[in-house]
């Protein structure tokens, strides 16, 4: 009967991410699923962000909620899980660019300029894509603030818990990454790595 | 388009929709999490297995080595070492301390050990 009413109440849509992480401590399998369902989309959006690499995005959304999973003793009751779980996936991310610097002999990308680069394609394509390129384009610390930002809203506590840094940096950074992007999707700027590379410098 | 504001950069970037992952990707996350098929054993049971398994061992390597007589006297070092603290009457004395203790304890919790298994279900189906 009680299985019955927690089923129930975890099929809710306002049940809350708290109730669901309590819940799925209680050993409810579906309340872990909701989560998994209001916020894989979003994990994924943040490794690929990160990554550029869909397979290495794939693993590390799986990699984020398994050890979410196997840590939800560990949540702290009043915290945001969407904050806790990013930072789970964005430490991942890090750890396999960290991988990459180390095996790679070649100097790591600081952003993303495979083939003709987002400059060229943006031009032609419309104003999300042309956005999205833009983003691209951005050094990876401005490029995962920026991301964020995007998936957390304008909660800067927040992105600062995720990257682990104080708040004012968090801020300036944006501040800067919306500068470069502005300047990005001005049409009489050109867009491309090398001028947000000279900006950057 | 020109983002001259701070707003308009906003608008544009919470309209900007999310990645679409893989296919299979929830799935996946979800047999390996909370759907993830249960061990036939769990700690204990492979613990306790193990350490049955064990013992067999040294006493079947005590018989090959030492035969029927090693065997046994081993065994009963072993069972008078074991009994040897039980025969002391302050041990016992201690030990039924606990016990009652344990046993009064109950009346608070509603454990209730000593009743009969049959009894326990029926009280859970109620």
């Amino acid at each position: 009967m009680s299985a019955v009413l927690l089923d129930r109440k975890v099929t809710q849509p306002e049940a809350a991410d708290g109730d669901l992480v309590a819940m799925a401590v209680r050993g409810n399998p579906d309340a872990f699923a909701v989560l998994v369902e209001r916020y894989d989309r979003a994990v994924y959006h943040l490794a690929f962000r990160t990554l550029h690499d869909v397979e290495e995005a794939r693993d590390v959304t799986q990699e984020a909620f398994f050890k979410a999973f196997r840590s939800l003793r560990t949540f702290k009751p009043g915290a945001k899980f969407s904050t806790w779980i990013f930072a789970i996936a964005y430490h991942a991310c890090c750890d396999r660019l960290n991988r990459r610097k180390r095996y790679s002999s070649e100097e790591m990308p600081e952003r993303a300029d495979a083939g003709p680069g987002p400059e060229q394609q943006a031009i032609a394509l419309d104003e999300a894509k042309r956005l999205r390129a833009a983003i691209d384009a951005l050094p990876e610390k401005y490029r995962t603030v920026i991301t964020l930002y995007h998936l957390q809203g304008r909660q800067y506590e927040e992105i600062a818990q995720v990257l682990e840094l104080p708040m004012g940096t968090v801020k300036t950074h944006l501040f800067r990454a919306k500068e470069q992007l502005r300047r990005l999707l001005s049409p009489s700027t050109e867009l491309g790595v090398n001028s947000s590379k000279e900006t950057e410098q | 388009m020109m983002y001259r504001d701070d707003d308009a950069l906003d608008r544009a970037l919470f309209a900007l929709p999310l990645e679409e992952p893989p296919a299979d990707l929830r799935a996946s996350i979800l047999t390996s999490t909370v759907y993830r098929p249960a061990p036939a054993f769990s700690f204990w049971e492979i613990t306790g297995l193990g350490v049955i398994a064990a013992v067999l061992v040294w006493l079947v390597a005590l018989i090959a080595m030492g035969g029927g007589t090693l065997f046994v006297q081993t065994i009963s070092a072993i069972a008078s070492s074991l009994a040897r603290p039980l025969s002391n009457v302050t041990t016992l004395a201690w030990l039924a301390a606990g016990a009652a203790t344990a046993f009064w304890l109950t009346f608070f919790t509603g454990s209730q050990p000593f009743m009969l298994a049959s009894q326990r279900v029926g009280q859970r189906a109620r």
